[in-house]
């Protein structure tokens, strides 16, 4: 049943995702800015996650039983669990120094609205990491 | 605030890893049993990579997984996986 969800979901997101891009294209030129602008990403996003789950869909129904086994073994493994969360932990580390660019040039630039944005950004960014800290340590 | 401080040590030190090192026998057990890696890494539920970097020293394999490898050669965990312990004082 959760499979069945997961693959409608899949589907209804990458044909969301296409009729709002199909919009933004053929009914682009009547559109404000800010709504052509909303609908790409928004669009951009459904298809992306949809259609990315329909072409994982597609590739695992091309698989032999033993290479299905072997996807389904590599999702839980271990190792790939800890690459995962070490991979995320080093993304996380080189997003939190690269924030620091944008505010500094927000500073340099005397920019009153990307200083506390990119600062909020900043701070948002580090408190929402000692949150989950503090989270795990509870759990575990 | 005393919460506030246990947190931020929490991040400092969580961010720290330990040293230490394991070594194993699984190369040797495997191919002394004449076991494929793929072969093994189905038996224990991980990926033939996964047995790859456990052969090599490049990862260490978690204490349920430890269990399982051991009961799978029929060993005690300790004498497939030999530690070798860092003077702590």
């Amino acid at each position: 049943m959760k499979e069945t969800w997961k693959k409608g979901l899949s589907v209804a997101g990458a044909v969301l995702g296409l009729a709002l891009l199909a919009v933004v294209i053929f009914r682009g030129d009547g559109l404000p800015g800010w709504a052509n602008g909303l609908l790409a990403g928004l669009g951009g996003a459904s298809l992306g996650l949809g259609g990315g789950g329909v072409v994982m869909e597609v590739a695992a129904r091309r698989m032999t039983p033993k290479e299905r086994a072997e996807l389904e073994r590599s999702e839980t493994d271990e190792r790939n669990i800890a690459i995962r969360e070490k991979a995320a932990q080093d993304s996380w580390y080189w997003t939190s120094v690269l924030l620091w660019v944008p505010f500094v040039a927000a500073l340099v630039r005397q920019d009153p609205v990307f200083i506390p944005v990119s600062l909020g950004v900043l701070a948002f960014h580090h408190a929402f990491y000692i949150f989950h800290i503090g989270r795990w340590a509870r759990r575990m | 605030m005393s919460s506030v401080l246990y947190l931020i040590c929490k991040v400092h030190y969580t961010s720290k890893e330990r040293g230490g090192s394991v070594r194993n026998r699984i190369a040797e057990l495997r191919r002394e049993r004449r076991v494929t890696q793929e072969e093994l890494g189905e038996a224990v539920g991980v990926t033939r990579q996964t047995i790859i970097s456990l052969e090599n020293g490049r990862y260490n394999a978690s204490l349920l997984l430890a269990h399982r490898l051991a009961r799978y050669f029929g060993l005690a965990i300790e004498e497939l996986f030999l530690f070798e312990e860092e003077d702590v004082t």
